[in-house]
């Protein structure tokens, strides 16, 4: 009876939550082909499968239909219900992995999204819950989403490959986003951190803020790293340490660095003091990549930018990662923004780190559909 | 001449001495005047009345905040597309005359039939867009969705009709557009007093439905069949000084007022398909908002479509050139209406006649031209594809790199390529046809063109690709220009086979012939040259570049790469070219990002390498493959090439903290001294010292440069006046004054972010602007939009948001409209105009419960709002619709059913209604009862446990148990005993199911004549009626005569015990009436004798006599009494007064004794006794 979009097509089960979130967000239809075919072990992991369970919870009259095998994904998205949502992630992967996805869903439900998300907090592989809280949610509050709803709390704390860990994210709802000029970090004023570590000795965590602080000091004097260890109930089922470093620059930008230790039984066994001088390099790297935004919430900035007004939004980045290229090339297809790309190269006499890129694009003049008007 | 001839006046002389001199000077050493009468006078200025106060100034603050609008960021185009004037009025009332007269006036040109818009250019800054609204509903409801500006007519010497209203009220659904009314044959009138009765109530009605003192036109009379030149002129300048407010929805979606429609279906296949789908190709002015490429549109009337290209073409009805004088001149007057055959295209019955204009011949070059470059690199090709195929293997590794081609075209190209554009077309383009030709010619013979193609191409990328360092420079225009015929040739015959299979596909985007996508290409073919070690390398260093300059940082593809160790070798080397690259690559960011991803929809038996043509190479993951199924991770892994325990490497982000080496412009050192300019000289009061600044002392020594002095002293100025205006403003500024400045700050950034692109890069930023002519390809459309194509009816593409394409539940508001003679009733279709579409839906309303249950209503309310939940297109909340009964014909009574808002989308809707179930008891304990008839199985009774229920007489209970017999029968308990005759009951809510009816209205579809003749679902009453069906009522809503009977109750009974010991009184009375005495107990009847009766009589009369007397006796004595008491009362009143004096006198008496004594006594010694 009537011509709906015909949606979207991919290969490969790489970039699976930005086409699934950006799906749900432009309502396209998408189908994923040749999950892992040719792999001995083909199709969909566990992990992905927990995705999208948690994305069928929060959304109403989603349409998911897997195949046999699990390599081939249709998905035609529902509407963005929000409201209390309890999910158990797959340890495979950290909550970091499922946060990032719903950060970006979160304002744009029907009522505001109240979600407890239980698995492994913290893991060298994603973006760990603390990174999220100290990086993605200021960010997200200079695009107007924000007030006394919007909050991420690590209530336990879970180690891979254990997990058993457990995060509260609140976040309001909102109907339009803000066009955000974001051209200048400004200079970093402090370095904050937390040192973490479960089931194992307290003393881990002084030792890596130690180390931590010996290179960092060469900079700056307003170092304060937190230590935090978490006891029985709340400290998860496997041991490990870990360190997340954050830089406030004066202008209200947070760039940030981690490191956890290995998951027990895999792999060799770090000393705390490597991984507090190590984790301070990346955070160095960080700093030397620069920008506004640190290198990975480069998507969710330019989500935001993409679904804000029909005005333009500048944003200055770091050199673009594999993952934030595919996601613009994503964006073109599920919206048709493209960004301005701009390369701004260092002048010669400043020491400012590497070649920064300035973002420009024009707002699609997103409205939240979900909400309701009273 | 006044002031000549008067003469001078004497000066007004000032006293300097004297007292009149005196006093002002003490006046004004006094100080200000207001202050001295506030002294002099306080009650003047104090407060009267604090009340007072509070309302005067809550009524200044009201009236100012009245004024405000919400701020919003002006996005209005620096060169607007042309104004729509749509003009509305019922039929005959000279809709076309006028329109005919206003463009004579702008244009001085004559139009003979009106169809279709006609833009004009009617001023230095304004053009104008003329539409007729015919009498149909349906071209009322598209047009007052894109109408700027409604002309609405009214035949005065009729007065208004309802199509006048309808069309008001469509305005007020969709957004208020600006509206004039127009008053014509008023010549009609014989009688001025009439006509000037007539008018003025005209108006005072026309103001009651628009505003207050909405502008109402009178064009008084005709000459020659035209209306008066000076009343048209006068109405043409309204017209174009006119301001208009900008509305939701046309601002927040793009859309085109299509004024001129191709057919670009191959005609072979119309032949031999005449009800083919067709390719339609729509032109006009791009109005609202940014319009995307590939976009969805809605064309209202037909459907929903996927845009397939979109161009811009120059502007056929420009405005003219910048200019400083007053008018335009006759050249500049344009005039552009292809449907009415005006500007270059005719329409005809089944043909297209254009007669080629500037703009269309302009257009067709900028396909046409080639760039320089890419002539040139056609040109030095000089092998055909076939024998650089073969020669590839050869030629394989010594290529040097064409990486650093930067030419910045391409989409000339890219257009041409666009495979939705007919073949035929692209033949023209190109001067090197027959190259192209031959090679797409070869290929398609070959059974799988694609591979082949694809393959040859890719190989040839590897040569590209090589990166050593050998590169002959010769050798770098041929891989060049390989690479440009492999685009040129190979690809577009790849794309439209593959179109041909599917559709719906990534957009192919940016310059094809790009170093990136060649990389991107070249990347995907890589798994088929595993064994060498070179390819290795290379498909590093692509990976490097794809990382912006990071030689390491998609290290994730090393990983994955084969665990062969061969290509650490030369890792130097390979840096040090990385590095090189990212020199060459960095400008090229963009295509980096967005060049075309050829290898994303490459199928799967492309990849597999061939061997010999028969077996296939199956290899298990490669590493485009692999990437594709790679692990999902936002982790950017740093470059492990920075040794950040160098010196060096620390130094390198040393600024970037608070601790390094601030800017020019922010360093504490030089703001301080800023600060010191700018106050610079000043002298110590105390002790006389007088301090310079050090400028002062530099242009001694050293002479500066002009420049640098001169810039700093703008940049000075700038500073003191941004802080005067800080500082000024800080008093008065308010939030809203922030919020204006923000929003004026964000329009200038909009306006000057892309101002010096051109607009090919421009467009794919921001997507094509308003204000720009473009010309839409939409395929697919039903064949009967062309062969029914009707330029009469406004064609019109509305823009559709992300995910309005969809459709879902729509929870709405709705009332029906107060002019509507009947209510609504549930599921009965209706027609819906809501955002740009018009469509049929069958609504549920349903109301809302102080518990926010939403109860299903069977009507619509008579003067309420209620809630509508229908199945239709997603629409954003807050969009205003409007619902029809039907849409065919006229009726007499006011066709607008009902109006609304939508307040929600969902996928599902909770819509309930009330059930009740009936129960009967067929046991009876003490509060207990067993009842049946409720439900059907112990299923149904296990759902309901613990539910409430009810006996019609008010006794409340509840389910506990199901019995195990009869099915469905179950224990309840109640608050009091049941009899057997009360019936139970459960009051439960039943979910309703909302029907998934969306059927859009194509009127636009039917056949010329009949395009208001639509007909869609029935309602159930109509079908009815049309088959002739009535309906049997249910016996049991008839009305039926009352019979009761006559209830009989059984005699009390009291127990002979009781009765015995009831007092007397209570006792129930045995005595039983005796009945008739029996024959010989009755007493007979006297007879007198005549003596007797005479004697009777005469005693009788005597008596009354008596009688009479001793009544008459009574009263009189009576009435005697009554005086005698009247004035017993009256001595009664006299004595007790005489008394009550008397008495007075006595306690006087005695009371002045006493008195005395006392007085006496407090003297001295009593006297008396």
């Amino acid at each position: 009876v009537h011509t709906q979009n015909h949606g979207l097509e991919y290969d490969g089960c790489n970039f699976f939550r930005q086409r699934l979130v950006l799906s749900t967000l432009s309502g396209k239809r998408v189908r994923i082909k040749n999950i892992r075919s040719k792999e001995d072990d083909p199709g969909l992991r566990d992990f992905e499968a927990s995705f999208i369970r948690l994305l069928d919870k929060v959304t109403n009259g989603s349409r998911i239909e897997i195949n046999q095998t699990g390599t081939v994904l249709f998905y035609q998205p529902g509407l963005l219900y929000g409201g209390a949502v309890e999910h158990d992630c797959n340890p495979q992967r950290s909550i970091g992995y499922y946060l990032e996805a719903l950060l970006m869903l979160a304002p744009f439900m029907k009522t505001a999204l109240k979600a407890t998300l239980r698995g492994v907090t913290n893991d060298p592989i994603d973006p760990t819950v603390d990174l999220l809280k100290t990086t993605a949610l200021p960010l997200m509050k200079k695009f107007g989403i924000d007030g006394a709803g919007f909050d991420l709390k690590v209530v336990k704390r879970g180690m891979a490959p254990g997990g058993g860990g457990e995060v509260l994210v609140t976040c309001p709802v909102r109907r339009t986003i803000k066009p955000v000029q974001l051209r200048d970090p400004g200079k970093i004023k402090r370095i904050r951190g937390v040192a973490y570590s479960v089931r194992v000795s307290p003393q881990m965590a002084n030792r890596i803020v130690d180390s931590a602080r010996s290179v960092l000091n060469q900079f700056l004097p307003d170092i304060y790293i937190y230590t935090d260890h978490m006891k029985g109930a709340n400290s998860g089922k496997s041991p490990g340490f870990g360190l997340t470093l954050v830089a406030e620059t004066l202008n209200g930008c947070f760039l940030s660095a981690e490191m956890s230790s290995t998951p027990q039984g895999q792999g060799d066994p770090v000393l705390p003091e490597d991984l507090g001088r190590n984790c301070a390099k990346l955070l160095l790297e960080e700093i030397y990549r620069g920008g506004c935004v640190d290198s990975s919430n480069q998507s969710l900035a330019l989500l935001l930018m993409t679904l804000g007004q029909q005005d333009v939004s500048k944003v200055l980045l770091g050199p673009l990662s594999p993952y934030t290229i595919e996601f613009l090339r994503h964006i073109r297809d599920f919206f048709q923004i493209m960004f301005k790309i701009e390369v701004q190269k260092p002048l010669e006499d400043e020491r400012k780190g590497g070649d920064k890129v300035l973002m420009t694009c024009v707002g699609v003049g997103y409205s939240n559909i979900n909400k309701t008007l009273k | 001449m006044d002031g000549k001839v008067k003469k001078q006046q004497k000066r007004h002389q000032q006293k300097h001495s004297g007292p009149k001199a005196e006093k002002k000077k003490l006046k004004k050493q006094e100080g200000s005047n207001e202050e001295d009468e506030r002294k002099r006078n306080p009650k003047a200025f104090a407060v009267q009345s604090a009340v007072r106060m509070a309302k005067t100034f809550h009524r200044a603050q009201d009236i100012k905040a009245k004024k405000h609008h919400i701020p919003l960021v002006d996005r209005t185009p620096l060169e607007p597309p042309p104004v729509v004037i749509v003009v509305v009025g019922p039929p005959k009332v000279g809709k076309s005359t006028l329109i005919r007269c206003l463009i004579k006036n702008f244009t001085r040109q004559k139009l003979g039939d009106i169809c279709g818009p006609v833009t004009i250019v009617s001023g230095k800054k304004r053009r104008l867009t003329f539409i007729e609204c015919n009498n149909d509903i349906n071209t009322m409801i598209d047009l007052a969705k894109v109408a700027d500006l409604v002309l609405m007519l009214i035949d005065a010497s009729f007065g208004f009709e309802m199509e006048t209203f309808e069309f008001l009220n469509i305005c007020q659904v969709h957004g208020f557009p600006r509206i004039m009314g127009v008053l014509t044959h008023l010549d009609a009138f014989k009688n001025n007093k009439t006509q000037r009765k007539t008018k003025k109530n005209l108006k005072h009605r026309f103001w009651t439905e628009v505003y207050q003192g909405a502008k109402l036109f009178y064009l008084s009379g005709m000459v020659y069949g035209e209306y008066q030149t000076q009343e048209v002129k006068n109405l043409g300048r309204f017209i174009s000084v006119m301001k208009f407010r900008p509305l939701v929805w046309q601002t927040s979606h793009p859309y085109v007022l299509a004024d001129r429609m191709e057919d670009l279906t191959d005609p072979e296949k119309v032949r031999t398909d005449p009800k083919c789908d067709r390719t339609v190709s729509l032109y006009g002015y791009l109005r609202g908002t940014y319009l995307k490429n590939k976009g969805q549109v809605h064309i209202p009337g037909v459907g929903d479509f996927q845009v397939s290209d979109v161009n811009c073409l120059p502007d056929p009805c420009p405005l003219p050139d910048v200019q400083k004088k007053r008018g335009l001149n006759e050249k500049e007057r344009l005039l552009y209406a292809p449907m009415a055959g005006v500007g270059g295209v005719v329409y005809d019955k089944d043909a297209v006649y254009i007669d080629l204009p500037a703009s269309h011949v302009k257009q067709q070059e900028e396909e046409v031209r080639p760039t320089t470059e890419l002539v040139q690199s056609l040109i030095d090709t000089h092998a055909t594809l076939d024998a650089k195929m073969a020669a590839s293997k050869v030629s394989l590794f010594s290529g040097s790199a064409t990486l650093d081609s930067t030419d910045e075209e391409g989409l000339h190209e890219q257009r041409v390529w666009d495979p939705k554009i007919q073949r035929e077309r692209r033949k023209v383009v190109f001067t090197e046809e027959k190259e192209d030709d031959d090679n797409s010619g070869s290929s398609d013979e070959d059974d799988d063109s694609e591979e082949v193609e694809e393959s040859g191409g890719e190989e040839e990328q590897e040569v590209d690709e090589n990166p050593d360092e050998d590169a002959l420079s010769t050798f770098l225009k041929e891989a060049r220009s390989q690479c440009n015929e492999k685009e040129r040739g190979g690809a577009p015959p790849v794309k439209k086979q593959k179109l041909e299979e599917e559709i719906a596909e990534v957009p192919v985007f940016a310059d094809s012939d790009d170093e990136l996508e060649k990389r991107d290409s070249g990347h995907c073919s890589e798994e088929e040259e595993e064994e060498d070690e070179e390819d290795k390398n290379m498909s590093n260093i692509y990976i490097s570049s794809i990382s912006f300059g990071f030689f390491f940082s998609g290290i994730y593809i090393f990983t994955l790469s084969t665990g062969a160790l061969c290509w650490k070798e030369g890792l130097q080397q390979k840096a040090s070219e990385a590095f090189l690259r990212q020199q060459q690559a960095a400008p090229n960011l963009r295509k980096m990002v967005y060049g075309s991803v050829v290898a994303a929809d490459d199928s799967e038996e492309e990849e597999e390498e061939e061997l010999g043509g028969l077996f296939r190479v199956s290899r298990p993951q490669k590493s485009k493959k692999t990437q594709a199924n790679a692990l999902d991770c936002s982790h950017f892994k740093a470059d492990l090439s920075h040794n950040w325990d160098l010196e060096e490497m620390l130094n390198s982000i040393r600024d970037c903290f608070v601790t390094g080496k601030w800017e020019e412009g922010q360093d504490a050192a030089t703001l301080l001294k800023e600060d010191e300019e700018l106050y610079g000289d000043f002298e110590d009061l105390e002790t006389g010292q007088v301090h310079k600044s050090h400028s002062g002392r530099q242009d001694e020594g050293e002479v500066e440069d002009e420049e640098v002095q001169k810039n700093k002293r703008l940049e000075k100025k700038r500073r003191l006046k941004e802080r005067f205006d800080s500082e000024y403003d800080d008093g008065e500024a308010t939030y809203f004054d922030d919020l204006k400045e923000e929003m004026q700050k964000q329009a200038e950034l909009n306006r000057a972010e892309f101002e010096d692109m051109d607009d090919e890069t421009r467009v794919q930023y921001e997507g094509y602007r308003p204000g720009m002519y473009v010309r839409i390809e939409v395929p697919s459309v039903p064949c009967e939009f062309v062969s029914n194509f009707d330029p009469h009816y406004p064609v019109i593409l509305g823009g559709l948001g992300s995910s309005e394409g969809n459709v879902g539940y729509l929870q709405m508001r709705l009332k029906k409209h107060r002019w509507h003679d009947r209510i609504l009733k549930t599921r009965d279709p209706l027609i819906l105009s809501l955002g740009w579409r018009r469509f049929q839906t069958i609504p549920l309303y349903h109301i809302e419960d102080h518990n926010g249950r939403h109860r299903l209503l069977k009507y619509t309310p008579q003067h309420m709002h209620c809630g509508a939940s229908i199945w239709g297109p997603i629409t954003p909340q807050g969009t205003g619709f409007l619902a029809v009964q039907s849409v065919t014909g006229t009726k007499t009574n006011f066709r607008i059913a009902a109006t609304g808002v939508v307040l929600d989308l969902d996928k599902s809707v909770t819509i309930v209604k009330k059930l009740k179930l009936v129960g009967y008891p067929y046991k009876i304990f003490k509060n207990t009862c067993f009842i049946k008839g409720m439900f059907n199985t112990v299923l149904e009774v296990a759902k309901f446990e613990g539910a409430s229920i009810r006996t019609v007489s008010g006794v409340r209970g509840q389910i506990k148990k199901a019995l195990s017999t009869p099915a469905g029968a179950y224990r309840a308990t109640f608050e009091d005993r049941l009899l057997m005759s009360d019936i139970v009951f459960l009051r439960s809510w039943y979910p309703v199911v909302v029907p998934q009816l969306y059927n859009p209205v194509t009127s636009l579809l039917l056949p010329v004549g009949q395009k208001d003749s639509w007909a869609g679902m029935r309602t159930v009453g109509q079908l009815k009626h049309d088959l002739g069906i009535r309906n049997k009522p249910n016996t049991d809503s008839l009305y039926k005569p009352v019979v009761r009977t006559q209830r009989r109750f059984n005699p009390l009974h009291i127990p002979k015990e009781l009765q015995k010991a009831l007092p007397f009184k209570s006792k129930p009375k045995q005595q039983q009436s005796r009945g008739k005495t029996p024959r010989d107990l009755q007493r007979p009847g006297v007879i007198r004798e005549p003596h007797e009766r005479k004697v009777i009589a005469l005693l009788q009369a005597l008596s009354t006599i008596n009688n009479y007397k001793k009544k008459k006796a009574h009263t009189v004595q009576h009435s005697k009494h009554k005086e005698f008491l009247q004035q017993k009362t009256k001595q009664e009143e006299a004595k007790s007064k005489r008394q009550k004096e008397l008495r007075k006198k006595l306690y006087r008496a005695m009371d002045q004794k006493d008195q005395k004594r006392s007085r006496s006594s407090l003297k001295g010694a009593p006297q008396e006794s």
